[in-house]
């Protein structure tokens, strides 16, 4: 099923995507078929039940796997034929990731684990004034000092986002961002994505399974059984499904 | 590093941080969790190399010591030395204007009571009035003469002239200082006893006390006749300062003056090459059992970075899902690893070095070399430096490579994504390469590059075995019938399960276990050899220097004295080599085995009829009344070594002449039997008119009792008392003692290995508690007691131990057997004791180690671990 939406280059497309996974004999087909695009600067929801797909979607558009069959674009390029040192570098230029579980680093502090990808791609430098001004802007400036286990759950995954976000990528992706939160703070978190997002123009693509969460995007991905289910959908009929 | 240091806020470490590449940078953020999970990884590193480097440094500290005391220990710059004869007088002219001289004669001998009632073998030494020329004689004294002058001690007193002694001496005869000791025909006084002889290293092992007298008095006892065992030594003193070169050129203007002189020549730089020559090669033997104690660490160290990074997973994951690379992920783990085993490398240098200071006093009663000063020595820590840095790298490439293969999806897919289960290739050659590496360093720098490519052809043999042993022992757990009861079907499914301890239990085990049952079983059997098949078959005693004129009466004495007594009598003579197929023996291409047949004195002998217990296995005998050319035969097996054969030509210095001889024949000849065997047997006319004394050997009966043993000896050295008694059991013994000696340092050694093996079991033990807690929870929340649940660990233990056990007797065998029968050439026989305190060992260990760390788990409640599940 393929999900098209209006664009000149469009940030990200994938075009007949087929994912199989296998677990001894049993083979599942995590992705049959799957097309879709997302504009640049838009912000995309991708909903379903578990075992949908949603996350296999994501992690090939995100470049962390490889799919059996199918291309995926980002940004206009082809990523098929790239070496495994190029879709590091595409993913390290391009690509943002905050995850459920946070995934920081224990033994490094908030700001090293901010800065990593930055370092990573050694441009630290300029990585620290940004920091400098995301820390402000999410609220963490004062605990940028502490590790990881000193920090409460929304602390860390804002430094998760302060990290997504320093290297300025064109693309930002967020699995299930406020799982491991509480209402109260998944609120601010999305608050806070949202609000980046709009200002840096950052396209936005998200799995979640909160309905209100995916009311605020501007666009609404349903999966089903590793199939895009019925078109996209505005917020507004997001109810009646 | 602090945080905010590394982070780059204002600290002056943070300037320092930015500096450093990018993955020592994260290497020390990610020590900053501390070392748990590597103390097993630092333990088993430190053990090797401390090992390593203290075999090496305290070797260097004795082989430095003998070289300064090269001259206090060979007596001089130079030594002459000759045997049957004293020199010519035209060459003690030379020698003394080459410099100081000084002579002195050592000859085996009978010291007595006067009343017969006591007597001891002795090593008797006579010195003349510039004795010592080099180092200090210290005697200990007693009353009147403590401290005393060696000189003044063994001048006269009286009627009858001065000795001083060893105080086994004093021991054996059970006399004290001033009492009466009779050695040969003459009678001495007890005036000392010795607390060092500076020159006593070069003497060589003594099978008896040392006695010193003058060289006047050597004459009285009637000892020196001609062809009598006595090695006259001139030892000379050039005009100082004598450089090295002063003293070859001394040399090589001796040889070229007197080409034909017969004696053996030994400088100062090579004062004890017999004993340096031991050290070496004992060294080297130790440093491969410290480099095996490091590969079993090694299987420690791959256990704990596998684990590290097995842990990592997420972070790994993380790390790529951020963009960093497989490379910049294998350098920044490889950082901290050789980060963490570089300081276990310190500390066993640290140990390494401080060893020959610790160890000095102790050394001191086995190698008398007092002067060795302790010091630091680079190379050897080197060497210990480059094996520790080897075997980590050599251990801990395999897990790094497979980790740079995480993929970032294994953050969320733990068990679908498909990880490569081989690193990548180029890895496998960098391992290659280090491994080869590591077998170039050890074969290159061993003494005996074929016996140390022996050694690490075994210990990659059984490394190899063991792996499989390892992966066999689970398949057949796999194919066990399930079982009704309980516990064996856990042990069992425990034994195959994904991620089982099997494989690291056998191999850390099995290691150890394999080298120690090696050394147990050889120890055995040499001390077996010594104690019950040799003395089964050695004579009783050899007889020395018994004139030719007395062997009659002398066999008479015997007969009398035990008449069911066997007796075996050869004219004795002693040689040297000069040369082979007309090469002189400098020049001459003897291979190791058969070197020392070329170096100094061999005993020599004529007959006219074939030895009783040789074989003729090439050539023919000569008629009993030939008179032609000198003719000689030749052992077989030697005669193979130095690649001669029937018609070759040998040439000896027997008294001062050259002699030369055409082989006339090969025979066998069986050295373990310690009867009257010789290298060479020359035809009778050889040596007609030699002076010359007898060798004789007697057997007692079988069943014969100790005391008749000494009535033997004590009837013949009152009849003949310049006849020397060589007791073959008391030298057995000493030689015994001397195995033992050297047979407790090997094994310390291999106890080291087995440390290593013990931590690397407990390392791998500790990694499974992990999986053995969850399935204890999960099995007490179901009903299962603690007490079956124990069961089932002892089961699982004890069976992975027992088929370890049986492994490492039965490579342990092979080798031993393969040391024994084809190095030692000696019969091998199992040791049943052996094999049970083996097996028991591990059994011991294994469940120890492994119940250890589980009953303190099995205690607690199971909440607080669901919690975490």
């Amino acid at each position: 099923m393929t999900d098209a939406a209006p664009s000149a280059v469009p940030a990200l497309e994938v075009e007949g995507i087929r994912k199989i996974y296998r677990l001894g004999e049993v083979e599942i087909r995590a992705l049959d078929d799957v097309s879709l695009q997302v504009a640049p600067g838009s912000f995309v929801a991708v909903m379903g039940p578990s075992g949908s797909g949603k996350s296999t979607l994501l992690h090939l558009m995100g470049l962390l796997d490889a799919p059996d069959a199918g291309v995926v674009r980002i940004r206009g390029t082809d990523t098929g034929g790239l070496d495994d040192d190029a879709l590091t570098a595409l993913r390290r230029d391009e690509i943002g990731f905050v995850f459920q579980t946070f995934e920081l680093i224990p033994n490094l502090s908030a700001r090293e684990n901010a800065l990593l990808p930055a370092e990573v791609a050694g441009r630290l430098e300029p990585a620290q004034a940004r920091l400098a001004t995301l820390g402000a802007r999410l609220g963490i400036a004062d605990r940028l000092d502490h590790r990881p286990a000193q920090l409460s759950g929304g602390q860390r995954q804002r430094v998760a986002l302060a990290r997504a976000l320093v290297v300025e990528p064109a693309i930002l992706f967020a699995d299930e961002p406020t799982g491991n939160l509480d209402a109260t703070t998944g609120e601010q978190i999305v608050d806070l994505m949202f609000s980046l997002h709009r200002e840096r123009g950052t396209t936005l693509v998200m799995v979640t399974h909160d309905l209100a969460l995916a009311e605020r995007s501007g666009r609404v991905i349903a999966m089903r059984d590793g199939e895009i289910d019925g078109a996209s959908v505005h917020h507004t009929q997001i109810a009646a499904q | 590093m602090t945080d905010a240091a590394a982070s780059g806020g204002p600290d002056p470490l943070a300037a320092i941080a930015r500096r450093l590449p990018l993955p020592l940078r994260f290497a020390l953020r990610e020590l900053r969790g501390g070392l748990r999970g590597f103390y097993v990884f630092i333990g088993c590193i430190a053990l090797g190399v401390a090992a390593i480097a203290s075999v090496g440094s305290v070797s260097r500290s004795l082989v430095n010591g003998i070289s300064e005391e090269g001259q206090a220990i060979l007596g001089g710059d130079l030594t002459f030395s000759v045997i049957h004869r004293q020199l010519e007088a035209d060459q003690l002219t030379y020698l003394d204007s080459l410099g100081r001289v000084s002579e002195i004669a050592t000859l085996r001998a009978m010291a007595r009571t006067p009343d017969s009632g006591a007597q001891t073998l002795i090593e008797l030494k006579a010195v003349d009035g510039a004795y010592p020329l080099f180092g200090t004689f210290e005697i200990e004294g007693d009353g009147e003469a403590a401290g005393g002058d060696l000189h003044d001690l063994i001048s006269a007193t009286g009627e009858k002239p001065g000795l001083v002694a060893d105080a086994g001496l004093a021991e054996r005869l059970g006399i004290e200082v001033g009492d009466a000791v009779s050695i040969g025909n003459a009678e001495f006084v007890l005036n000392g006893l010795i607390a060092r002889e500076p020159d006593r290293l070069g003497s060589g092992l003594g099978w008896g006390p040392r006695v010193v007298i003058s060289t006047e008095a050597l004459e009285a006892t009637g000892l020196v006749q001609p062809g009598s065992l006595v090695r006259w030594r001139y030892r000379v003193a050039l005009p100082e300062p004598a450089s090295e070169s002063d003293v070859a050129a001394a040399k090589t203007q001796t040889q070229e003056k007197y080409p034909d002189a017969g004696w053996r020549i030994r400088d100062r730089s090579n004062a004890a090459p017999g004993l340096r020559d031991q050290i070496y090669r004992f060294t080297m033997f130790l440093t491969l059992v410290g480099l095996t104690a490091l590969v079993v660490g090694g299987v420690g160290v791959a256990n704990a970075v596998s684990a590290y990074l097995d842990g990592r997973r997420g972070t790994i994951a993380t790390l790529k899902s951020l963009g960093a690379g497989g490379g910049m992920i294998f350098r920044s783990y490889l950082a901290e690893i050789l980060l963490l085993a570089l300081a276990a490398i310190l500390i066993g240098l640290i140990v390494g070095a401080l060893t020959p200071w610790l160890a000095g006093s102790a050394l001191a009663s086995v190698l008398p070399v007092a002067d060795a000063v302790p010091g630091v020595y680079p190379a050897k820590l080197l060497q210990a430096l480059a094996y520790g840095v080897l075997i980590a790298l050599a251990f801990a490439l395999w897990p790094l490579g497979r980790a740079r293969e995480v993929p970032a999806t294994a953050l969320y897919r733990e068990h679908v994504a498909a990880v490569r289960a081989r690193p990548r290739f180029v890895y496998i050659a960098a391992l290659a390469a280090i491994l080869l590496a590591l077998i170039g360093l050890t074969v290159g720098l061993a003494y005996e590059p074929f016996m140390a490519a022996l050694f690490v052809g075994g210990t990659v043999a059984a490394f190899v075995v063991l792996r499989l042993v390892g992966v066999g022992i689970m398949a057949l757990a796999r194919r066990i019938p399930h079982s009704r009861w309980l516990e064996w079907r856990l042990a069992v499914a425990a034994i195959h399960r994904p991620g089982a301890v099997t494989p690291s239990v056998v191999l850390s085990l099995g290691l150890g276990l394999t080298l120690l049952v090696t050394i147990a079983l050889i120890d055995g059997n040499l001390t077996r050899q010594l104690t019950v098949a040799l003395p089964d078959r050695a004579p009783s005693f050899f007889f020395l220097d018994i004139p030719r004129g007395d062997a009659e009466a002398f066999r008479e004495t015997v007969s009398a004295t035990v008449p069911d007594g066997r007796v075996e009598e050869v004219p004795m003579l002693r040689g040297r080599f000069v040369s082979l197929k007309g090469i002189p023996v400098a020049d001459y291409p003897a291979p190791p085995e058969a070197g020392w047949v070329l170096r100094g004195d061999r005993g020599i002998t004529y007959s006219e009829t074939p030895p009783e217990n040789g074989r003729i296995v090439a050539g023919e005998w000569w008629p009993s009344d030939y008179d032609g050319p000198p003719l000689v035969s030749f052992a077989d097996e030697i005669a193979g070594e130095l690649g001669l054969a029937i018609g070759d030509e040998v040439e000896v210095n027997v008294l001062g002449r050259p002699i030369t001889a055409k082989i006339a024949n090969l025979r066998t000849v069986d050295w373990t039997s310690l009867s009257i065997n010789f290298v060479m047997v020359f035809s009778p006319n050889t040596f007609a008119g030699a002076p010359h004394m007898v060798l004789a050997t007697v057997t007692m009966p079988e069943g014969a009792r100790s005391d008749s043993e000494l009535a033997v000896m004590r009837e013949v050295t009152r009849a003949f008392p310049t006849v020397t008694s060589v007791r073959v059991k008391e030298a057995l013994d000493t030689i015994n003692s001397l195995v033992r000696r050297l047979a407790w340092a090997v094994r310390a050694a291999s106890g080291l290995t087995i440390a290593a093996g013990i931590l690397v079991l407990a390392g791998a033990l500790a990694a499974s508690h992990r999986h053995r807690i969850h399935d204890a929870v999960v099995l007490k929340t179901l009903g299962a007691t603690r007490r079956r649940l124990i069961g089932a660990y002892v089961l699982e233990f004890a069976l992975v131990g027992a088929v370890t056990a049986v492994f490492a007797l039965a490579a342990g065998t092979i080798a031993a057997m393969i040391v024994i029968e084809q190095v030692m050439e000696l019969d091998f026989a199992f040791l049943p004791l052996v094999a049970v305190g083996a097996v028991g060992g591990a059994l011991v260990l294994t469940v120890g180690l492994g119940l250890a760390g589980t009953w303190r788990v099995l205690g607690r409640k199971p909440a607080a671990y669901l919690r975490d599940l």
